[in-house]
């Protein structure tokens, strides 16, 4: 049970994340990606247009347990970033006050979020390690 | 239903809500108030802006300047608002800064705190206090001191920054600095020079 938890908890984290960004103007989470100075312009737009769909995307597969060995991975990689891009971004010591995860609902510091962001990573790949026990109560398991 | 066909269902399912979601929300015009005194540049100008900021935000002051420098290069082609929109979760003198330059919008001196406040923003952020610094500003800036507290003790003053944020929220405002130019929104300084550029092409 506890990696369905964590799988549910995993879910849901993109799941909020992604809602956040998508009900409000495009132009929020843009301001966010330009603050972190990694992408070209035409970079910095197609990402904010596109990334939040991803992240609603990879949430609802991952709390449903659909395509679960492939949603965990892609949850995997988007952790991954967002590790690699907020400690760029700290090293950097670029002027960020908020990381800007959660669109307007949420306001964490970047320190804290990479913190949370390197947790969340590591029982991500607790589920990739276990994915019998994480496909427990999913819709994968009705399917298979 | 087979799970190809499920996963497309489902698919199909969150973009149908989230569209529909941003239907329902969808987010007003936002209108000119000509009679404001929070306004510099020509009202017939061809781009009008209006800007939501908090004076504690760093960006807000960077657009601040920017802004300044670019309507004294165009000062027939441009018209400024400013909207308050403090980030009270973010910022602890987010309000107290508001209220200080409502009230001095009141006596017509907006843009002389203004002038005096951004530029030392840095100092009075990381005050726990910053109202004896603030007051000294009014002073310098002409404000008459009676006047200015009686405002900052009305409600008056505080609903007006309650109500122009509330505004900034329902046209979907979450950060700051969030501009509309002819009511197109763009967030953060850099934004705002990339659509500037559209309409001053060689700035």
């Amino acid at each position: 049970m506890l990696y369905v938890f964590i799988r549910v908890m995993i879910g849901s984290i993109f799941l909020v994340s992604g809602v956040g960004k998508l009900i409000s103007p495009y132009q929020n989470f843009l301001y966010v990606i330009q603050a972190y100075q990694v992408l070209p312009s035409w970079g910095e737009v197609l990402t904010a247009q596109i990334f939040p769909w991803i992240e609603l995307i990879v949430g609802v597969f991952v709390f449903l347990g659909l395509w679960t060995s492939w949603s965990v991975r892609a949850a995997l990689v988007l952790f991954g970033i967002f590790v690699v891009v907020v400690g760029q971004a700290l090293i950097r010591h670029l002027p960020l006050e908020s990381c800007g995860c959660f669109g307007g609902w949420i306001h964490f510091k970047p320190q804290t979020v990479i913190v949370l962001d390197s947790i969340s990573l590591l029982l991500t790949f607790l589920l990739l390690r276990s994915l019998v026990l994480t496909k427990k109560f999913s819709l994968d398991s009705y399917f298979d | 239903m087979n799970k190809w066909l499920s996963t497309l269902v489902i698919v199909l399912a969150l973009v149908g809500l989230i569209v529909g979601a941003k239907v329902f929300l969808a987010h007003k015009k936002v209108e000119i108030d000509w009679q404001m005194a929070r306004a510099k540049g020509n009202p017939q100008a061809h781009v009008k802006i209006v800007e939501f900021i908090d004076f504690q935000c760093p960006a807000c002051a960077y657009g601040i300047n920017f802004l300044k420098t670019f309507i004294d290069k165009h000062p027939q082609d441009v018209y400024l608002q400013v909207r308050y929109f403090p980030l009270t979760n973010m910022h602890r003198h987010a309000m107290i800064s508001a209220l200080y330059s409502e009230c001095a919008a009141r006596q017509g001196k907006f843009w002389a705190l203004d002038d005096l406040m951004i530029p030392q923003q840095q100092q009075w952020a990381q005050l726990i206090s910053p109202e004896p610094i603030f007051r000294a500003m009014a002073q310098q800036a002409g404000i008459n001191l009676d006047q200015l507290d009686t405002c900052l003790a009305s409600d008056s003053a505080r609903k007006v920054i309650n109500d122009e944020k509330s505004l900034g929220q329902s046209l979907g405002i979450n950060s700051t600095p969030t501009y509309f130019i002819n009511n197109k929104m763009v967030v953060g300084v850099k934004s705002l020079q990339d659509e500037l550029k559209n309409y001053f092409p060689g700035s």
